[in-house]
Order: C-alpha cells, then sequence, then structure tokens
C-alpha cells in the first residue's frame, strides 16, 4: 500500500545509481540485476487485473528511460489506468534532461528526490523523507468532500 | 397404571417400561450376583401397573428404589441410589468448578466467550452463573437424545443454548418509524412521539437498549437516514420560528424553502431571508451532529442486559437522498470520523454503508459524495462496512426509485452478518424480522471421520455427504424443537419487542402466545471451516485448488438445497448461516483435537476458518479472495461476510477501501469489510497504523490501544478475546 493509491500493479525495475543511505530497497541497486521482461508481458500483467493502476519503481524507472516510456505509452494508448512513477532525481533534473523528460508526458504522478535518512518521516504520504514531492503532472482528482469534517492532514 | 412420564421441562412423553429395566440391570451389572433380567422385569411391571396415569421422573426413579429395597438385591437398590446421586453430585461438581473460575475472575474461555461483555463486573458474573446453570438445564431437560449426543458429539452446536430456557428469540431490525410516530412504553416511562433530531436519536438508542433485554443477538436500524430525516427537517423549521422570533420579522415561509442540502456556510454578506435561511441552516446542521454524537456516545456507554454488555448495535444507512436524510450521513460519518471523548474510534454501532448503483456507489451518483466519505471514514475508523444491493440476490423488483419508503424493499443486516430478507409467510423485507435462533454444524469433524473410515476420494466423498445429511437433518430437528418451545411465551414476555416492532406483533394481546408472529423469524442452520473440512477430504483447500473450490461450492450448494427443503417440511423460514462463531471457532477445534490429534491443516491450528472463507494464513490478492469467496454468499441467505486484511496505513490509501468495494460489485458479494491496523495512543491521542506499536513516538507512553475486528465487532484490547480468537489473530496475513 506505500505503491500509490488504491491496488496497484508495481513493476519494480532494477538498476539505481542514487544509492541513498537507508535505502528500503538497496537489492535493486545492481544494474546487472533483475531479469528481461518484454513490454509486452508486463502490459498483459497490467490489463489482467481490471481493478488496479499502474506503479513504476525499483530501482529507477529513469536509467530505463526508453523502455518504460515505450510500456508508458502503450498503458495509456490502450487503458485507461492512472501511472505512479518513483524516481531519485528531482523533477528539475528531469526537466532540464531532454532524454530522461520523454516518459514525463504519459506519467500521471511523479515521486521525487533523493531519500535523506536524516530526516525520514514515517508519515508522509507514500514518501520517506520530506525533500521528496508527490508531483501531480495530470490534474488531481477532486476529493474534497462538502460538509465533512477537516481529514486528518495528509503530508 | 402408568401411562405418560413427565420430563424435567414439564413435556409429557410415553411410558416405556423398558427404560426403568435398562437401568435396573445397569445397577445389577456392577454387583457381584450380576444381571436378574426377571427380577427387573417384575419390578418394571410392578411400577407400571400400580403407579398414578402420569408420573414424573424422579417419581419413577423413587419407586424403582423402593421396589429395589423391598427385593432381595438390597446391594443393587444401593448401587442404583449411588448412581443416582453420583449423577446429581457430577453435575453440580461441574458447575461449581466452572462457577468457581467465574468468581475468582480468571480469564479462560468461559468468561471470555463473548469479546462483547465484560464478565468481570458484578452484573457480568451474575450473567455467566446463569449462563452455566441454564446450559446444564437446556441439556439434561430440553433437548431431545438425538440432538443432545450430536451436541455432546461435537456435532452440533446450539448458539445461545443458555438463553434456551428464557424462550427468546434472537435479533431485529427495528421499524424505528413506529416509536418515533407513535411513542413508546417502556419501564415505568413513556415517550410521546419524537418532534426533533435530538429526541428521535435518543428514541432510537431506547428502542434498542430496551429490546436488547427481551432478546439474545443484535439490535439494528434498518435505514437509519430514512427514519431519522423527517426529524431534520422538524429541528429546521424549529430553527426557522426561532430566527423569526429574534428578528421579530416573520419568516414562517422558509420553512417551505427548497433546501439542495443541509451544508453549514458563513453568514457575511448575506441579509434578510437569505440570512435567515441559512442561519437556520447552520443551526440544524450543528443540532443534527450533536444529536449524532449523543447516539454515538450513548451506543458506547449504556450498558443494558444486566448492566455487562453494550448494545450489539448496527445501522445501515446510505440510499436516502434527500436532503435531510443526506444530513445525516454526513453528521453522522463526520462524528464516527472525529470519534467519540477524546477522539477513540467508537466500537459501536456497527455501521453499514448501502451500496447501490444509480444511488450511493458510482460518480454521478446523488450519493457518491458521502459513499467516498464513507469509504475515508473506513480507513480511519474501521466502519461504515458495505452490503452491496446490487447482489443478484439482494434485489427486490418492488424497490422504485420514487417510492419514500423505498427502505422497506432494499435488503439490511445485522452487523455481524446476521440477514433475514426472503420471508416465505410475509412480505419480503428484513424490517420488523430477525433471526429465531441458529444452530452450527461442524463439518470439519464429519469430513475427518469420512477421511479416516474411507481411503479412496469418491467413496470419502460419498461418506461425508451422507454424514451431512444427517447433521442438517438433526439441526434441522433441533431448531424446529426450539421453535415449537419458543412459540409457548405469551407476547407479555416482550413488552416492548411484541408492541408492534417486531412484525404482526400490534395485533397479540398481553396474554396471546407469540406462534401466530414468529414465523416471520429464521431458523438457520450454520457451518464452520470449510476450508478445513475440504483439507481433510481432498487434501487442500479452496483458495489453492480449483478441485476443492468445485468441491466446496458442491457441499454449500447442497447444504443450501436441503435448507431449502426444510423450509417446505416444517413451513418455517429455514435458512443458510456462514455462521459468525465467535465462542465456537476454538470450542469445536479443541475438541476434535482431543478426539483425533494433531492433524496438518485442520486441528493443527487452535480455531477453524470462519465459514467458507478462504484460511487467514493464505496469502493472496484481494481479487483472488473475492473470485474464490463471492460464489458461495448467493447460498448463505442468513448472511456471509467478505473480508480483506490491506497492510499501510489506510487513512493514506482510502482508494484500496473502494478498490474492494469494487470487487464486491464485481464479484456478486453480499456484505463486507476491510480489516488493517489502527493504533491509538490512549495518553496523547497519535496515531498510527504501524505493526507492534509498543511506545508512542510522540510522548513515549505505553498505552497504546490497537483496535481489531472479531465477528464483524470492534474490540479496542485483545485481552477479552478467547484463546481460538487470539490465534487466528496472529496468523493473520494482508492480501496483496
Amino acid at each position: 500500500m506505500a505503491d500509490g493509491p488504491g491496488f496497484r500493479t508495481a513493476i519494480y525495475c532494477a538498476g539505481c545509481l542514487h544509492h541513498c543511505k537507508g535505502c528500503h530497497n538497496p537489492q535493486s541497486w545492481d544494474m546487472a540485476g533483475g531479469h528481461p521482461v518484454s513490454v509486452e508481458d508486463l502490459l498483459a500483467d497490467i490489463k489482467s487485473d481490471e481493478f488496479s493502476n499502474v506503479t513504476f519503481s525499483g530501482g529507477d524507472p529513469f536509467y530505463q528511460v526508453e523502455a518504460f516510456t515505450n510500456l508508458a505509452r502503450r498503458i495509456k494508448e490502450e487503458t485507461t489506468k492512472t501511472i505512479w512513477c518513483w524516481t531519485g532525481f528531482t523533477y528539475e533534473e528531469i526537466l532540464a534532461d531532454k532524454r530522461l523528460s520523454m516518459l514525463l508526458p504519459y506519467l500521471d504522478v511523479l515521486v521525487d528526490g533523493p531519500f535523506i535518512l536524516e530526516q525520514r518521516d514515517t508519515t508522509l504520504l507514500f514518501r520517506g523523507s520530506p525533500n521528496q514531492r508527490i508531483i501531480y503532472l495530470t490534474p488531481k482528482e477532486d476529493d474534497e468532500i462538502p460538509g465533512a469534517v477537516p481529514l486528518m492532514p495528509l503530508r | 397404571m402408568v401411562k405418560h412420564v413427565i420430563k424435567r421441562d414439564g413435556r409429557v412423553v410415553d411410558f416405556n417400561n423398558q427404560k426403568i429395566v435398562a437401568a435396573i440391570l445397569k445397577a445389577m451389572a456392577v454387583t457381584e450376583e450380576g444381571e436378574d433380567i426377571v427380577l427387573a422385569a417384575k419390578i418394571a411391571d410392578a411400577i407400571s401397573k400400580n403407579g398414578r396415569d402420569e408420573m414424573g421422573v424422579e417419581e419413577i426413579q423413587d419407586c424403582v428404589e423402593n421396589e429395589l429395597m423391598n427385593s432381595p438385591r438390597k446391594e443393587v437398590a444401593k448401587r442404583y441410589i449411588a448412581y443416582r446421586n453420583q449423577r446429581n453430585l457430577a453435575r453440580k461438581a461441574k458447575t461449581n468448578e466452572i462457577f468457581q473460575t467465574i468468581i475468582d475472575a480468571q480469564a479462560n474461555d468461559i468468561t471470555r466467550e463473548n469479546a462483547n461483555m465484560n464478565a468481570d463486573t458484578p452484573a457480568g458474573m451474575m450473567m455467566k452463573f446463569a449462563s452455566e446453570a441454564t446450559k446444564s438445564y437446556v441439556d439434561e431437560c430440553l433437548l431431545s437424545g438425538d440432538v443432545r449426543e450430536a451436541v455432546a458429539g461435537n456435532y452440533i452446536h446450539i448458539h445461545d443454548k443458555d438463553y434456551y430456557p428464557t424462550k427468546s428469540l434472537t435479533c431485529i431490525q427495528h421499524p424505528l418509524d413506529k416509536i418515533l410516530e407513535h411513542g413508546m412504553k417502556a419501564g415505568h416511562g413513556e415517550s410521546r412521539p419524537a418532534k426533533r433530531i435530538e429526541t428521535a436519536s435518543v428514541l432510537a438508542c431506547i428502542s434498542m437498549e430496551t429490546v436488547q433485554n427481551e432478546m439474545h443477538g443484535g439490535q439494528a436500524i434498518p435505514a437509519f437516514d430514512f427514519y431519522l430525516a423527517p426529524f431534520v427537517r422538524k429541528t429546521f423549521e424549529e430553527e426557522v420560528d426561532k430566527v423569526s422570533a429574534i428578528c421579530n420579522t416573520d419568516y414562517s415561509f422558509l420553512k417551505e424553502a427548497v433546501i439542495d442540502d443541509y451544508l453549514k456556510h458563513d453568514l457575511i454578506g448575506l441579509q434578510g431571508k437569505e440570512r435567515a435561511l441559512q442561519h437556520a441552516i447552520n443551526q440544524t446542521v450543528s443540532r443534527v451532529h450533536q444529536a449524532m454524537e449523543a447516539f454515538v456516545h450513548n451506543m458506547n456507554t449504556i450498558h443494558s442486559r444486566g448492566g455487562n454488555q453494550v448494545v450489539f448495535s448496527s445501522i445501515n444507512y446510505g440510499t436516502d437522498t434527500s436532503a435531510e436524510g443526506r444530513c445525516i450521513i454526513r453528521e453522522l460519518l463526520n462524528t464516527t470520523y472525529e470519534g467519540v471523548g477524546n477522539g477513540s474510534t467508537a466500537i459501536f454501532p456497527i455501521q453499514i454503508w448501502k451500496k447501490k448503483r444509480g444511488v450511493s456507489y458510482l460518480p454521478g451518483d446523488r450519493n457518491y459524495d458521502l459513499y467516498k466519505f464513507a469509504c475515508r471514514v473506513s480507513a480511519r475508523r474501521f466502519f461504515p462496512n458495505f452490503l452491496n444491493l446490487d447482489a443478484s440476490f439482494n434485489q427486490d423488483d418492488a424497490w422504485k426509485a420514487d417510492d419514500p419508503k423505498r427502505y422497506i424493499h432494499e435488503v439490511a443486516t445485522m452487523g455481524c452478518r446476521t440477514r433475514v430478507y426472503g420471508n416465505r409467510f410475509g412480505p419480503k423485507t428484513s424490517i420488523g424480522r430477525g433471526n429465531l435462533s441458529f444452530t452450527t454444524i461442524n463439518i470439519v469433524k464429519l469430513a475427518i471421520e469420512a477421511m479416516q473410515e474411507q481411503e479412496d476420494k469418491d467413496r470419502r466423498i460419498q461418506a461425508f455427504f451422507q454424514k451431512l445429511d444427517w447433521a442438517l437433518d438433526i439441526s434441522a430437528k433441533q431448531l424446529n424443537e426450539r421453535f415449537e418451545f419458543q412459540k409457548t411465551a405469551v407476547k407479555k414476555q416482550f413488552p416492548l419487542l411484541m408492541s408492534g416492532l417486531w412484525l404482526g406483533s400490534e395485533k397479540l394481546d398481553d396474554e396471546d402466545s407469540i406462534e401466530s408472529v414468529i414465523n416471520q423469524g429464521t431458523l438457520s442452520i450454520g457451518f464452520i471451516g470449510l476450508a478445513e473440512c475440504l483439507i481433510a477430504l481432498i487434501g487442500k483447500h479452496h483458495g489453492e485448488s480449483e478441485e476443492a473450490q468445485e468441491l466446496g461450492l458442491r457441499i454449500i450448494s447442497h447444504m443450501a438445497e436441503k435448507i431449502n427443503g426444510f423450509a417446505e417440511t416444517f413451513q418455517h423460514n429455514f435458512t443458510f448461516l456462514a455462521t459468525p462463531a465467535e465462542g465456537l471457532s476454538g470450542k469445536f477445534t479443541k475438541r476434535d483435537r482431543k478426539t483425533f490429534g494433531v492433524l496438518p491443516g485442520i486441528t493443527d491450528k487452535d480455531y477453524y476458518t470462519n465459514s467458507s472463507h478462504i484460511p487467514v494464513y493464505y496469502h493472496c490478492t484481494p481479487e483472488h479472495k473475492a473470485k474464490i469467496e463471492g460464489p458461495y454468499h448467493k447460498y448463505e441467505n442468513a448472511g456471509h461476510i467478505f473480508y480483506v486484511e490491506i497492510d499501510g496505513d489506510a487513512t493514506h490509501n482510502p482508494e484500496a477501501i473502494m478498490n474492494i468495494v469494487d470487487l464486491m460489485d464485481k464479484y456478486d458479494i453480499g456484505y463486507g469489510s476491510v480489516n488493517h491496523n489502527r493504533n491509538r495512543c490512549l495518553d496523547c491521542g497519535y496515531e498510527d497504523a504501524s505493526e507492534g506499536l509498543e511506545v508512542c513516538p510522540h510522548c513515549h507512553g505505553n498505552h497504546i490501544d490497537t483496535l481489531q475486528r472479531i465477528t464483524g465487532y470492534l474490540v479496542g484490547t485483545t485481552n477479552r478475546w478467547n484463546s481460538g480468537k487470539l490465534a487466528e489473530l496472529k496468523d493473520r496475513v494482508v492480501h496483496k
């Protein structure tokens, strides 16, 4: 349930060079780790679950940006599912890099930035440290409920 | 000449002198000279000739004693007397032992049978004494021989057996409108019809609290929103009068105002009648909120039933789309979200969201906003649960969107899952009806026996079905016997329940028996441990094997069919229950392990799996669980529940709750809820969802309350859980 809102099909890729201290998944750093899976197979998996949306995580998907762009484009063309993507790069770093930003048009939400152990906060929503941000690339669904008491603040 | 024998419970049966012969021979068998059948027959004949037409059991035993004393075999008399005393003593000794554990306030499975009851309080102890004493009375005096044997053999369990002698019924869905519109009489008080929301909400409490004392099960309100909505309007009208008085202006025309939604807004910038209208709305919303808070608070604090239990209360709502109904729902959800007292989760009432396409589920539905809110509230407070009015078996053609009383045709459930809807003897509705009594079959034991008798799989399954039919027959017989006993009660034994709340009861006079109305209720046969049953029969449970699923459905549909047959034969509303087995979950297992030893996957845990659920220890996705468990719900017409365990902080992810309701919608699931973890620091109010939290990270206090759900009810601390349920809790895995 830390992979984003609702049921999600999470795709964990291998390989990450950020090497954040205190990473919850250091076994995924190895760039040569994991095993290859085709976009078709992933797509079939994603489609087989009608209630789940999609999460890209890892590893850092931006180290395989072409493949993920390919997959994300197919998801957007062939389903109505939303895509949340976690990365150790900051949004600004991605924007400044033409190659990395090719994935952005297909994402709904980017959770960005490295994890900073010294700032660790377990009450944060879907993140480990407050420097990380939940960035809505497509408009966030209005979830205001008229007349409801103030809900517990989610940070 | 003795013709009839009056048994201890007053039932009259034909005299059979062979029983006397058998008893004497039994006593003779343990003497040196041994049996003398001629003498035994002579004594039996003498008694049957010389006795009166009708004699009591004890009287006859006295005669046997006298005859034996006057015979040459005085040593047999001694044995006979000793045997009688022994039996009496044994009965008493067992009771005394149990009484002692109650007095010592020892935590054990007797005092913890019911997690909602505090058996340590004086009133709670008093109740346990009575309960333990009546159970043996029932065994000795009220059950027929083969039923008693089936109970003693651990094949069936009679629920609420301690209440059997009281003739009480189990539960009811309150037609609250009757009380709100006509007032009520309870104890020494009489109340007038309600005129405002505060009174209406208090009457709702009193109705449930009073009737709880007249029954042995839960109390529910089937359409909380519909019933209370008119009093929102009345409250609003009162507020209009107040504004008129304060402003010295006649605003009474505002009473006719069309209000789209009762939402609070700032008065700044509003003038004249707009200002008066908004003020009246604001005040109304505040009062409704207070009334809902009082309602929830009362349901959690006022102990009824001898002063040791709060009411097992449930409320159904979600489908009233009127502005007033929506105001009730919104403020109830608001107060539930905020919590009671210093923000603790309210344990009662169990709240149930009535999910219906076109009304309270899909984006665009009038109550979609409140449905989304309900999911958020459930993510923090475990309630509401979700009742799927769209399930194929939860629909009624009589339901019309523009019918102001359409709730009559909407199914409602007791929080624990008990469902009453179909009706052979009156209108199809949940309202004013309830369960009369229920009995659960230990299908695991039947399967273990079949497993040990037959090597061959097909033969084994065949043997199982034969045993199952026997257990079903005896359960039906037992329920019918209890019905025959219950129906002898008279109306005045249930002063409020039978004053019109129970369907048809208003036409009864005080001394009338309740026979003519209780056929509106259901007699339910339940089961426990389908998973273990399947493992015993074919080595796998239905979560892990298609073959097992197929057999599981065969078993359950067979039971459903047979139970429908009982309804025909006995002319009662027999229904089939996925038993919410709280006290039972460990009891059956413990006994079976003693009998059969530790059988892997079957008796190796301290509990049997709840009804037709996949075992709690089995890892699978929520969707797999829904796909497997869904198909059973349509057979289990006396109630069923679907649980999903989720990890992480659910308040961060209310969308997951919505997804689970989507699964219910897709897989024709009737009723369900989401289990998660919620810790609360009792010192500072800090909340989170971490596992095994012992020290508060905020104030470092160690008074952490972790909420869990047990057979549909929430329990704050687990020290009132019995050992079977505790073991089950430890094994629960999240579904992901």
